[in-house]
């Protein structure tokens, strides 16, 4: 029995690779204000977001690295020799044959226009910079579904760009998100019209294709009253020997009773620093989920929260972090209960693999004088390798009498005598390596998507060789 | 005195000065010797060095940090004689042990020494001013020989600056103390400061129970104690410690424990947090030997506007090593408490079963518990897991407990005072336990009444 | 060589040596049981057959069907007809029954081919039915919160469907109670035939009234020290280890 896995490209080595392009667009190396401003000029900026860049390029700068509690290997990202801004052209096309051709060989090569005939309502494809390609069908669109990149957001639909925008994340939430409000370009901006239940995802695929380059992209997503969304996101970028930085901001709101559920699959290379900012807003009775897979990149930090605004609302985050040789994973989750009858969940596991590192860092906040809010987390961590490291670092603050959270938490590993088990039964010790894993994150991959939890389960299994014995 | 064999110790007679505990260096005392002299200073250079802690500091996160204004506390008075009186009558809690000793305001009251029997098997228990002088090499190889890792290094160092008071037990090879030690500390004017001492040396393969009960005098007098103990259990030993905190209510405190536990030995601490305005508890238990482990247990019962603030650390340097902590909290009117707790596993320390549960049960509206159970794993092989939860009252079990017949504020009471004691139960020491359920109980007769 | 042959053994953990020059021949189509007391090898012997990567093989060597096992990894061995039901199976968090299986017997079809599902799952239902185990039992994880009895159906339900040519049955009967004792026999005598030679470890000898040996062996510190027929069991359960024991020269207090 053969399982399509095209679906969603998450190979390693199948991202391993680049193209030379010629870049139109090039702010050169450094961060200074005459790079902003170039990022302005070129996207002709309407003045109110040019002084937003300006004013988050000084809490950035005046922003200390958060190295007291997170890992100090964030010094060895030198802001001054990153590319901040890299772009052919500043429109994207809404049909392939418009993409440039050296462009558009990556995406193909990524499979990418595939996918969408296939199953997705909606692509945009991010090159560096800029969004390259972005459609969505006929028929979405007729529903009054907007999904554009964000400069094309925030020039044309300024009462609702505007109106969200920085709200969720203000840019002085950490250094990385005032960064990526000084410098942001690309990323999606959706809307669903109130009781618009779009069937099929929408997907952005970011590309970094570039030396020494930061993506900076900005999501902005509103789902109106009632309606409800899927949106995957999946990234990769080829091994180059620099350091890659990639800080994204990615905004999530939720009207009455709406359901926006945002899956990502990274698949970074090892030379990415991958930091980057992700929230949503739940209002009455809503429902935001992450799904986050973090595999790949040198450093990933990144705690996708929700703040639950809305009376019954609910967030939810399943996440599952691969740390291989050399990779640190700190991934973890924030819910901030701030209504009655709230309910979070979060479910990460992780699994460490030779000298590869996985932290769970998680914050769940229930204020005072609410009722009936309820918070579960489970965190499970597997070690393959005796060099392997798992750390879990929750803080939980309770107020109240008519609340009830709950965290637990568990290390584990593949047993030798598991493993003698499975292969008494005939499987090789990769095949029982790789089946250990895949059942330890197996009651989570089940509740994914399903051309997610097929490929997911493949590229597991190629993390995992090589790493016996 | 109540035990036959008492030597009454001579007096410590601390001159009262009027200088404050954080402004003055500690004075030279020419008989201690020189190593000793020489830590009080360095203890006093670092204190002055280090710089008050922040929240934004991990080790103080949640942490009222306000609360260590420690600019209006100096060293007590000397006791009146009905103070004197009174305190030795208000001493009396265990019936059967071993030897006792009483300070207050940082002063030698009164001593039960140890029966001949233990004395002659090796057995020391002495203020630590005499030990110093009499077991010179003893105290200072294990003297705060371990840096306070979990956030007051600097009230660590204020402590070694200014310590004048506390205990030094060692306890020989092979020998089994049958009956507790009891020691008491006691806090008596208005801003007296306190600084209780304990270092417990117990060699390979005996056995010792201790308590240290830690109380005001007065019920009002702000007050401050900072105290430091040093459990140190060889090869095969097994020391239980148990710490009952009843400070008054406006009294600051903080504690600083740090636990060896070697080759086979087993250790067993379980501290009952009472009193205080701010209390903040350290607790490292470190297993350095083989087949090591170390049972951590806490209770605190908070109300009012009481803060508690545990931070632990269970550090498996060896293999083959258990540690088991278990805290629970129990949090009325507008209290706070914040767990901290690592579980560190550190290479090589394979074949590690570490356990880590911390259970609030918040009783009002405007309580609040923080919880920071947290763990490093760098080691194979190991079974870890923790927990923390933050809940109320199981309405269906106050309901079950009303259709029995029990008035509504009688079946809270039995839930609370069930849950709390389900950690004291493990200690298995009847007649401690029987004493923690009643101050536990005393607390919430306070807090009702 | 049709047979699982087993020369001159000797295996230690350490310095204690635990088989001690220790032969035995298993046929194909035979049923062989091998009683012994507590520590008197058994199981050991069972997990060296396998290859359990604990024990150090001293000396003898073990042959399949004349290949020598100790060249072959456990999985080789496995795939190549060698089947052992533990004594105490291990836990496999998250993969279900039928994955596991499918996963077992895809390893053993040439490179390039795929299990055909449809058949799979007939085979697997029908084995299923046989051993008296629930349709829903397949989505369970293997051996994750199972009784005692429901491990060594799983056990037998894996045999089932591997076809192994030897089977070595490690304390199968242990933790049952008489009724899942029933059951896990009669699957175990309906797998018997020609193509399949079965070495039954066992303490007891009420196994033995279900599971109708060939040949009996008792097996006291480390090596056999009697052989003979079915009869042997009962004369055995009788009289107890210590009649064989002082017949075999040993001493008799453990």
């Amino acid at each position: 029995m053969k399982t399509d896995t095209s679906a969603v490209n998450i190979d390693r080595d199948k991202g391993d690779f680049h193209y030379k392009v010629d870049y139109g667009y090039d702010a050169g190396v450094g961060l200074d204000e005459r790079v902003v401003n170039y990022i302005s000029d070129v996207k002709q900026d309407p003045d109110w977001v040019r002084e937003f860049r300006l004013k988050a390029l000084q809490t950035f700068e005046s922003k200390p690295l958060p190295t007291h509690w997170a890992s100090k290997d964030l010094e060895a990202i030198d802001f001054n020799k990153i590319r901040y801004y890299l772009a052919q052209g500043q429109r994207a096309t809404r049909s392939w044959d418009e993409v440039p051709e050296d462009v558009k060989r990556t995406f193909e090569r990524l499979g990418i226009p595939e996918q969408e005939r296939k199953f997705l309502a909606g692509v945009e494809a991010q090159f560096d910079s800029e969004a390259v390609y972005s459609n969505i069908k006929k028929a979405v669109g007729e529903q009054g579904v907007i999904f554009v990149g964000s400069t094309e957001g925030l020039k044309e639909y300024p009462e609702i760009f505007r109106r969200w925008f920085g709200k969720v994340i203000p840019t002085g939430d950490n250094k990385f998100s005032a960064l990526n409000s000084a410098v942001f370009s690309g990323g999606s901006f959706i809307y669903v019209p109130p009781g618009v239940k779009v069937k099929h995802p929408l997907q952005a695929y970011f590309r970094i294709n570039a030396e020494n380059f930061g993506q900076f992209e900005r999501t902005l997503i509103i789902c109106d009253e009632g309606s409800e969304l899927t949106y995957m996101e999946g990234c990769t970028a080829p091994k180059f020997n620099t350091a890659t930085l990639h800080s994204a901001v990615v905004e999530l709101i939720a009207l009455k009773g709406a359901k926006l559920q945002y899956i990502t699959v990274q698949n970074w290379s090892p030379n990415v620093f991958n930091l980057v900012t992700k929230r949503g807003l739940a209002h009455e009775e809503s429902e935001i989920k992450w799904i986050d897979c973090n595999i790949g990149s040198r450093l990933t930090m990144k705690y996708p929260g929700v703040v639950l605004k809305g009376r019954k609302s609910r967030g939810e985050v399943l996440s599952i972090a691969l740390a291989n040789n050399g990779q640190h994973q700190d991934t973890g989750a924030k819910m901030i209960h701030a209504a009655d009858e709230t309910t979070s969940n979060i479910i990460s596991k992780s699994i460490s693999i030779g000298t590869g590192r996985a932290t769970y860092r998680g914050l769940v906040h229930v204020p005072k004088h609410l009722k009936n809010c309820r918070n579960n987390t489970e965190c499970d961590a597997l070690l393959i390798n005796a060099t392997s490291r798992t750390d879990t670092y929750p803080a939980i603050t309770v107020r109240g009498t008519g609340n009830s959270v709950q965290h637990e938490a568990s290390v584990s590993q593949v047993s030798a005598e598991q493993i003698f088990y499975m292969q008494q039964r005939g499987l090789s010790e990769a095949q029982a390596m790789s089946l250990s894993v895949n059942g330890f994150v197996n009651d989570l991959v089940r509740q994914f998507p399903m051309e997610y939890s097929v490929e997911l389960k493949r590229l597991i299994e190629l993390e995992m060789e090589g790493s016996v014995g | 005195m109540s035990h036959g064999t008492a030597v009454l110790e001579e007096v410590t007679q601390t001159p009262a000065v009027n200088s404050t505990v954080t402004s003055a260096p500690p004075e030279a005392a020419g008989d201690l010797p020189r190593w000793f002299q020489q830590q009080r200073e360095q203890g006093w250079r670092e204190f002055s060095a280090l710089p008050n802690p922040s929240r934004k500091d991990q080790a103080w996160r949640f942490s009222n940090v306000d609360a260590l204004d420690l600019s209006s506390y100096r060293f007590g008075n000397a006791l009146s004689d009905h103070e004197h009186a009174e305190i030795l009558e208000r001493s009396a809690v265990l019936n059967g042990k071993s030897g006792r000793l009483i300070f207050a305001n940082d002063q030698l009251l009164d001593r039960d020494a140890l029966p001949e029997s233990l004395r002659k098997a090796g057995v020391i228990f002495q203020p630590l001013e005499r030990a110093l002088i009499e077991h010179e090499d003893l105290v200072h190889k294990h003297f705060m020989a371990q840096p306070a890792v979990l956030g007051s290094a600097k009230f660590a160092a204020l402590h070694r600056a200014q310590v004048r008071a506390g205990a030094f037990i060692y306890i020989p090879r092979a020998v089994e103390l049958d009956l507790p030690i009891e020691i008491f500390h006691w806090l008596v004017d208005e801003n007296a400061a306190v600084f209780p001492h304990l270092l417990l040396v117990a060699d390979e393969m005996s056995k010792i129970t201790v308590i240290e009960h830690f109380r005001s005098f007065n019920q009002t007098a702000p007050g401050f104690a900072c105290g430091v103990n040093d459990l140190i259990a060889g090869r095969g030993a097994t020391v239980k410690y148990i710490c009952t905190q009843r400070w008054n209510e406006n009294v600051t405190a903080l504690q600083i424990n740090a636990t060896t536990v070697e080759r086979d030995a087993s250790a067993m601490s379980l501290n009952l947090h009472l009193g205080g305005s701010y209390s903040r508890f350290e607790s490292l238990s470190r297993l350095v030997g083989e087949g090591a482990r170390s049972d951590l247990l806490a209770v605190a019962v908070a109300h009012r506007k009481q803060e508690f603030d545990a931070r632990t650390l269970q550090d498996h340097v060896s293999p083959h090593t258990a540690s088991d902590l278990l805290y629970k909290n129990a949090l009325d009117d507008r209290a706070r408490t914040t767990f901290g707790g690592l579980i560190r596993v550190e290479p090589h320390a394979h074949f590690t079963d570490a356990y880590q549960k911390v259970r609030n049960l918040l009783l009002s509206d405007d309580a609040e518990a923080n919880s920071m159970p947290g763990l490093e794993i760098l080691a194979d092989n190991v079974r870890c897991t923790h927990g923390a939860t933050s809940g109320q009252i199981d309405e269906d079990e106050l309901f079950y407990l009303r259709t029995r017949g029990i008035p509504i504020k009688t079946a809270q009471h039995l839930i609370v005072t069930g849950f709390l004691n389900e950690v004291v139960r493990r200690l298995d020491q009847p007649a401690i336990a029987a004493h923690l359920h009643r101050l536990i109980e005393e607390k919430f007769g306070n807090a009702r009444g | 060589m049709q047979q699982l042959e087993i020369k001159n053994l000797r295996v230690a953990i350490g310095e204690n040596e635990i088989i001690r020059d220790l032969s035995l021949s298993v046929g194909l189509g035979e049923m062989h049981a091998v009683m012994g007391p507590n520590g008197s090898g058994k199981s050991t012997l069972a997990k060296v057959i396998a290859g359990h990567p604990d024990y150090k093989v001293t000396g003898g060597e073990v042959l399949m069907d004349g290949e020598n096992l100790f060249e072959l990894d456990p999985d080789e061995r496995a795939r190549k007809g060698l089947f052992l039901a533990f004594q105490y199976p291990s836990e496999v968090p998250g993969v279900t029954i039928a994955n596991f299986l499918r996963a077992a017997m895809q390893a053993r079809l040439p490179e390039g081919e795929e299990l055909e599902a449809t058949d799979y799952y007939a085979k697997l239902y029908e084995k299923m039915d046989l051993l008296e185990i629930d349709r829903s039992f397949t989505s369970r994880a293997v051996n994750e919160g199972f009784s005692g009895g429901e491990k060594k159906r799983c056990e037998i339900l894996q045999m089932a469907m591997l076809d192994p040519r030897y089977a070595v049955l490690d304390e199968t009967d242990s933790g049952l109670d008489i009724d899942a004792l029933k059951v896990v026999a009669s699957g175990v005598n309906s797998l018997r035939g020609p193509n399949l030679g079965v070495l039954l470890i066992t303490h007891y000898q009420r196994l033995l009234n279900y599971i109708v040996p060939d040949f009996v062996h008792v097996m006291v510190h480390g090596r056999i020290v009697r052989s003979g027929g079915k009869e042997l069991a009962l004369e055995l359960e009788e009289k107890g280890y210590d009649w064989i024991r002082e017949h075999a020269g040993e001493p008799v207090a453990a």
